[in-house]
């Protein structure tokens, strides 16, 4: 029975993949049938999801990663006198990241019935294209998680990159006034090809990886003897295998789950359609890198006391802080979770950069549902807010109207209060408020961290690296807290400040009940993980054989608890006091008095976009040009046809030169010569017999007398 | 008693000079072709004579024959060229080859 | 069928002398002909495609018969994992050339289909040979009609005759070379023979060291081999030729130059290069690493110089480049492992990569050129400035287009991905600092793609008006059925090969394990 299942799981991403070719092939002109069969698909997938979660949460002990997976193989590819085996597995990791994909990505599924406004006269032209990429999306993100081996899992991941170019630029025909703000196209663009950099670091990690163990399987990598003959054998002096290719595969979680400095193109991915955001930024893109990171982690803790981890812990606390501050200072209220989310994603990576795995994907777990629940939340805010325009402003089309500044809201919560409470649930799990799901995962990164700082790390890593670590994340958790508190009060609380929030109409079914359930795993999600009955440890916790001693269990530390509530609490409560306290009336931000120029420096996201452009892609259309002229106009082109143009030249010459004068000169001369000759000899023809006869005769006769003096 | 072979010899070569002597010499077309014939018949003189000799002990006839051809030839010859001088003297009016001289333009 | 790659290589030939006997007015009948014809040569292919015994690996359908006996000359034919995949590759390309032909060209009908069906033999013919002589033969023979199509059926802005003769001027100077070269092996070694060439050559072997031993002879032997192979290829800086000879040439021209000529070159490099002077080979890529270092610049540069263009045609010939690039990566990484044991693995790889580049490039840009000419066919114009928004307008060409495209980028997933990933997994291992520069051709490749092509063509507001003004009123329609018909094939063998690569790799893996196993 279990392995009945297990040997299923090839079927899970396959329920997706053919939803989508069923949409784009067949069915793209019928809206409901679409809509149907993309429901169907990731449905099914969500049922064989669980039903293997909880058969594998049955079997664990023999299912823990890094080694001890269910092998469900594909097929094989020859190279040379071996071969690459390609295949997925079943292990705990897997296991709980199929507990939370498919279901958040059905809640996604559903709620975007309505957003992208089924039913009504404004439904999107291309509404069943949609669900075909988010289900090609959802096909990309579950087989990303049960693959065996880095191939199968770069094609997946690569899938992703695929889908959310697409998604992203779903609305490519979009132009706005403004020619600095960034379109839809340019968006997806932006999103692939940055994440494209980190995706070739990554495939040259792998590949030397697999050129060092000569083969991508994960339980054949993370084996004691190959992980003790990479941490032994040196790429350069000094740097061992393990710690380049752990960087190097690091380099795609960067790119991935827009760490710093490949953090640029996420909140740009904003311009696509928010159920998009939700699923690319909360459930599964994101946290694609940060699972990378987490299944590879014997890798990176290969090498006690490696410099990658340092670079992973760094990485991901500045992140989080830095971007935290970004988040401050935007009016977009998607552009603020996202910002959040990179952040988040932030503390992840820090917290396996100090070894704290297990916390690291208990606050990816509960992350995905509320971040998602965020982000529905706020698209259906601005779904609101956009009907409340449109109501108001029948056809005049003349002033762009952005329903997704804040500043255009306030006082939604009586026009939506599911909408309104469900958001504000998600932000209280966000900011990690006792007792939602946030609270516990993120308590644990920072319990960790502090017990790093005080026993000193795990696999090495320095008491001084954790307390800087822990440091970052709880500033980073208090500017949390103050940024969530400033967008529910912008946007809920005080009095309508347009026309448009005043008449936001409540979503409808198909979008509230996914904010509803959501936030219901917001609350509770975190009792799973509580320091006392921390069913994550249990299931990935041990993988002590390989890793050679035993994970952070995440001890509950009342100082740290203490000190991170306060923290969140006074976040909030600043909040409060500059926009809670007195509801603004006009648009204008209090903090850009405040703050003044560093206000500014915020706004524009620390200036990476304008750095970005001005050095590196500027730099690279130039060089693009440069090289065109030097290979057209300047060097190589030129040199051929110089090289023909000497071929007809040097014709030429010998034509004037050398056949004229000289060869034809020859042959010229030996006829005249001939001519001449003949104009001599032509006197001896006389034309009369009797003389032709003579000399005859006469020849004759001397042959005659020659023949008679020889004998 | 035989005529000893030298005898005929020098009377074939009398009548081949005077053959020659005459196509040389004369300026008449007519006279030219008689002296050919004469060549001719001198050289069918040496050829019987020959045959007489030397062949008749071993038995065969190839002097007589290339006699009989060489008389064939001559008759040939002295038709065609005589229908050649009748054609040349009626475009003519003359039969002297110095006046014949086409051949050279 | 003890003569099945003998009726390959020829039944072209007879379907173009059945061409000849066909008054020049019923076009109909010539078009349904030579499409018919060429279908006998696909079937068979498919057929070999099965037949041959990957187990038992080596030359098989081999026919050897004397040709010119004095020189010691002989149709020698055969085919092994490398040649059958391009065999068939040639074979389907011509097929789905000739259908788009059928429906596109009006201009002296009786004259292109002829000379369609005398290229596919000349191609057929340099993928069977097993004797240089008939190689080269064969090879030049490829060269003619192509000069011809160029030349008659370019578009007239495009200076046809001008690319037609730097074409064919271009690949003779190499070929010339190669004659000689050709040439100086007989007389060292008193045979022409491929095989026995690439088996029998090497110290303590029957035939002794190459050129007996005498380094510079061999050297410039082999030099005159690459320079053939590369001008074709075409490698860094012998590419000059390409842009002009794809812009002009006409739809089906282009697609076969790209699909298969440029393959011609690569089958060059790994038939008789590789064989027959690998330490010379090896020379330059380990002692002297000439050979990786044009791969790099092929690369980077010829991706850089996508970025630049605006006509949509030159930059799909200027990705060859770029793609034509990785194949040369994954040669010179199989070349620098000789004579190393233990990277015999990682050769056999990037030897398997490179053939698969070759077959996967002949699909793919092979479709991106029938995907050119439909959009050419409508609006007369290549320049990307005067599109945008078309997936707006025509949603199934943006589909294929997308597809392809995102093969080319070498999405994994899609055919493209497994190339170059098995070309760098080789390179990684062998050439490590070159694999490390050759992969930021893949993100130049992305942007050249996405942000040239996809962006300026097909994202955006479709703008009615200006599309007026550049086509001056053409009409604007989606995919024909015929241009789909030329297309659900490569793209199926895009998104076949690119899940499932074993069957492919099955071939080119015979080859790679035959090449290193001595």
């Amino acid at each position: 029975m279990t392995e009945f299942f297990f040997n299923l799981t090839w079927l899970i991403p396959l329920f997706p993949l053919a939803s989508f070719a069923i949409i784009v092939l067949w069915t793209n002109r019928n809206r409901l049938l679409s809509t149907w069969i993309a429901w169907i698909g990731i449905g099914l997938a969500w049922i064989l999801g669980w039903a293997i979660l909880f058969l594998a949460w049955g079997h664990s002990s023999e299912l823990t990663p890094p080694t001890h997976g269910y092998p469900v193989p594909l097929y094989s590819i020859p190279t040379g006198t071996t071969e690459l085996q390609l295949g997925f597995q079943v292990d705990t990791l897997t296991g709980l990241m199929l507990f939370m994909v498919p279901f958040v990505c059905l809640m996604i599924f559903i709620y975007s019935k309505g957003y992208m406004n089924y039913g009504r006269e404004n439904v999107d032209p291309r509404y069943s294209r949609f669900f075909a990429y988010i289900s090609l999306f959802a096909c990309g993100m579950l087989g990303l998680v049960i693959s065996d081996n880095f191939v199968t899992l770069l094609i997946f991941w690569e899938v992703m990159g695929l889908c959310s170019y697409l998604l992203i630029g779903f609305w490519f025909d979009k132009s706005y006034s403004d020619p600095k703000r960034i379109t839809p196209k340019q968006a997806g663009l932006k999103a692939f090809l940055t994440t494209r950099i980190g995706d070739v670091i990554m495939l040259a990690g792998m590949l030397l990886l697999y050129s060092q163990v000569k083969t991508l399987t994960f339980r054949e990598i993370f084996s004691e003897e190959t992980l003790h003959h990479l941490a032994t054998t040196y790429a350069f002096p000094g740097m061992p295998w393990a710690t380049l290719c752990a960087i190097l595969i690091f380099g795609g979680a960067v790119g991935k789950s827009a760490q710093f400095p490949l953090h640029v193109w996420l909140p740009d991915a904003m311009e696509g359609p928010t159920p998009v955001s939700a699923l690319i930024h909360a459930a599964t893109m994101v946290s694609a890198g940060v699972y990378l990171v987490a299944r590879s982690f014997p890798l990176f803790v290969a090498v006690e006391g490696g410099v990658q981890l340092a670079v992973v812990a760094f990485i991901g606390a500045f992140t989080a802080l830095f971007s935290s501050t970004i988040a401050v200072a935007q009016n977009d209220i998607k552009r603020v979770l996202a910002y959040s989310t990179v952040s988040q994603l932030g503390y992840m990576i820090a917290a396996l950069g100090i070894g704290a795995y297990v916390a690291a994907v208990f606050h990816l777990i509960t992350h995905a549902f509320f971040k998602a629940l965020l982000f529905l939340g706020s698209g259906s805010v601005i779904h609101g807010v956009e009907h409340g325009h449109h109501e108001t402003h029948h056809g005049s089309h003349g002033h762009e109207f952005d329903a997704n500044d804040m500043m255009n809201m306030g006082g939604l919560l009586q026009r939506m209060p599911v909408t309104g409470w469900t958001f504000i649930i998600g932000a209280l799990a966000l900011t990690g408020i006792f007792p939602w799901a946030g609270f516990w995962s993120k308590d644990e990164i920072l319990a960790d961290a502090w017990n790093a700082f005080q026993h000193g790390g795990h696999f090495g890593v320095s008491s001084g690296w954790a307390f800087f670590v822990w440091l970052f994340l709880t500033l980073a958790a208090f500017l949390t807290a103050f940024y969530t508190g400033r967008q529910i009060f912008l946007t809920f609380a005080g009095t309508p400040r347009t026309e448009a929030a005043r008449h936001a109409p409540e979503s409808v079914p198909s979008m509230t009940w996914p904010l509803i359930i959501l936030a219901g795993f917001a609350t509770f999600l975190g009792l799973f993980g509580t320091p006392w009955a921390n069913q994550f440890y249990q299931l990935i916790g041990q993988k002590a054989e390989v890793l050679g001693e035993h994970l952070p269990h995440g001890e509950f530390n009342p100082l740290v608890a203490g000190i991170s509530t306060v923290v969140a609490l006074s976040g909030w409560f600043i909040a409060w006091l500059i926009y809670g306290r007195e509801p603004l009336t006009n648009p204008v931000d209090p903090l850009e008095k405040r703050l003044g120029r560093l206000y500014i420096w915020l706004k524009n996201k620390w200036y990476f976009d304008e750095l970005y452009m001005n050095y590196i892609v500027h730099p690279s259309v130039r060089l693009a040009q440069a090289c065109f002229a030097f290979d057209d106009k300047l060097v190589i082109d030129p040199l051929v046809d110089a090289f023909g143009r000497f071929g007809r030249w040097l014709s030429e010459w010998l034509k004037d030169a050398v056949d004229i004068p000289i060869v034809d000169g020859i042959v010229n001369g030996v006829g005249s010569v001939t001519a001449k000759f003949g104009e001599f000899m032509r006197a001896t023809q006389t034309g009369k017999v009797q003389n032709y006869l003579l000399v005859a005769a006469v020849t004759v006769l001397l042959l005659l007398v020659l023949f008679v003096v020889r004998a | 008693m035989q005529v000893p072979l030298s005898w005929y010899l020098i009377v074939a070569a009398a009548l081949f000079c005077i053959g020659l002597y005459g196509a040389l010499s004369r300026r008449n077309a007519i006279g030219i072709l008689m002296g050919v014939e004469l060549m001719l018949n001198s050289v069918n003189i040496n050829l019987l004579a020959f045959w007489r000799h030397i062949e008749v002990a071993r038995g065969t006839l190839t002097g007589q024959v290339f006699a009989i051809i060489v008389i064939t030839v001559a008759a040939a010859e002295a038709a065609v060229g005589l229908a050649l001088i009748i054609s040349a003297y009626r475009h003519r009016k003359t039969v002297d080859v110095e006046d014949m001289d086409l051949m050279k333009l | 069928m003890e003569q099945l790659l003998t009726f390959i290589t020829f039944v072209p030939l007879l379907g173009a002398l059945l061409i000849l006997l066909i008054p020049k007015e019923e076009e109909r009948t010539i078009k349904n002909l030579s499409v018919g014809i060429s279908f006998i040569p696909l079937l068979l292919s498919i057929y070999l495609w099965f037949a041959y015994d990957k187990a038992a690996s080596g030359f098989q359908f081999e026919v050897m018969a004397r040709w010119i006996p004095a020189i010691n000359v002989n149709y020698h034919v055969g085919a092994d994992g490398l040649s059958i995949p391009l065999i068939f590759l040639t074979a389907l390309l011509t097929t789905l050339s000739l259908i788009y032909s059928s429906f596109t060209i009006t201009r002296r009908v009786k004259e292109f289909f002829l000379l369609f069906l005398l290229l596919e033999m000349g191609m057929f013919g340099v993928f069977v040979s097993l004797d240089l002589v008939l190689f080269y033969v064969f090879w030049e023979i490829g060269l003619v009609p192509m000069y011809l199509l160029i030349g008659i059926w370019g578009q007239p802005k495009d200076r046809p005759q001008y690319s037609a003769i730097k074409f064919f001027l271009y690949t003779l100077a190499g070929s010339v070379c190669m004659l000689l070269a050709i040439l100086g092996l007989y007389f060292y070694h008193g045979t022409f023979d491929i095989v026995k060439l690439s088996q029998e050559l090497g110290p303590g072997k029957p035939l002794g060291p190459v050129f007996g031993g005498v380094s510079w002879l061999a050297i410039a032997a082999f030099w005159a081999f690459f320079v053939a192979f590369a001008i074709k290829v075409p490698l860094w800086p012998f590419h000059t030729w390409l842009p002009d000879a794809h812009t002009a040439a006409p739809t089906a021209g282009s697609v076969i130059l790209a699909g298969i000529l440029l393959k011609l070159g690569g089958f060059g490099m790994m038939r008789i290069a590789l064989p027959i002077f690998p330490e010379q080979f090896w020379m330059y890529t380990w002692r002297v690493p000439i050979i990786p270092v044009l791969a790099l610049l092929s690369i980077v540069y010829g991706a850089l110089v996508c970025m630049a263009q605006w006509d949509l045609k030159r930059l799909i010939a200027y990705s060859s480049v770029s793609h034509m690039g990785y194949f040369m990566l994954g040669v010179a990484a199989t070349a620098a492992a000789w004579g190393q044991a233990n990277l015999r693995d990682a050769a056999a790889m990037a030897s398997n990569g490179a053939a698969m580049q070759m077959f996967n490039h002949g699909i793919i840009t092979g479709g991106l050129f029938f995907l050119v000419g439909v959009i050419y066919e409508r609006a007369h114009t290549r320049d990307l400035q005067d599109f945008g928004g078309l997936s707006k307008v025509t949603p199934y060409y943006y589909g294929i287009f997308m597809v392809t495209a995102l093969a080319s980028l070498g999405l994994p997933g899609l055919a493209g991905f497994w190339a170059e990933f098995f070309v760098f997994r080789g390179a990684f291992e062998i050439i490590p600092w070159f694999a490390a520069i050759g992969v930021l051709g893949i993100v130049f490749t992305a942007a050249y793609i996405l942000w040239k092509i996809i962006q300026y063509v097909f994202l955006g507001d479709f703008d009615a008006h200006k599309w007026e003004k550049v086509t001056h009123g053409a009409k604007l329609t989606d995919m024909f059925a015929f241009e789909k018909v030329t297309m659900w094939p490569l793209v199926l063998f895009m998104i076949g090969f690119g899940i499932f690569p074993t069957p492919l790799v099955d071939f080119f893996n015979t080859f790679a394990q035959a090449l290193l196993g001595g």
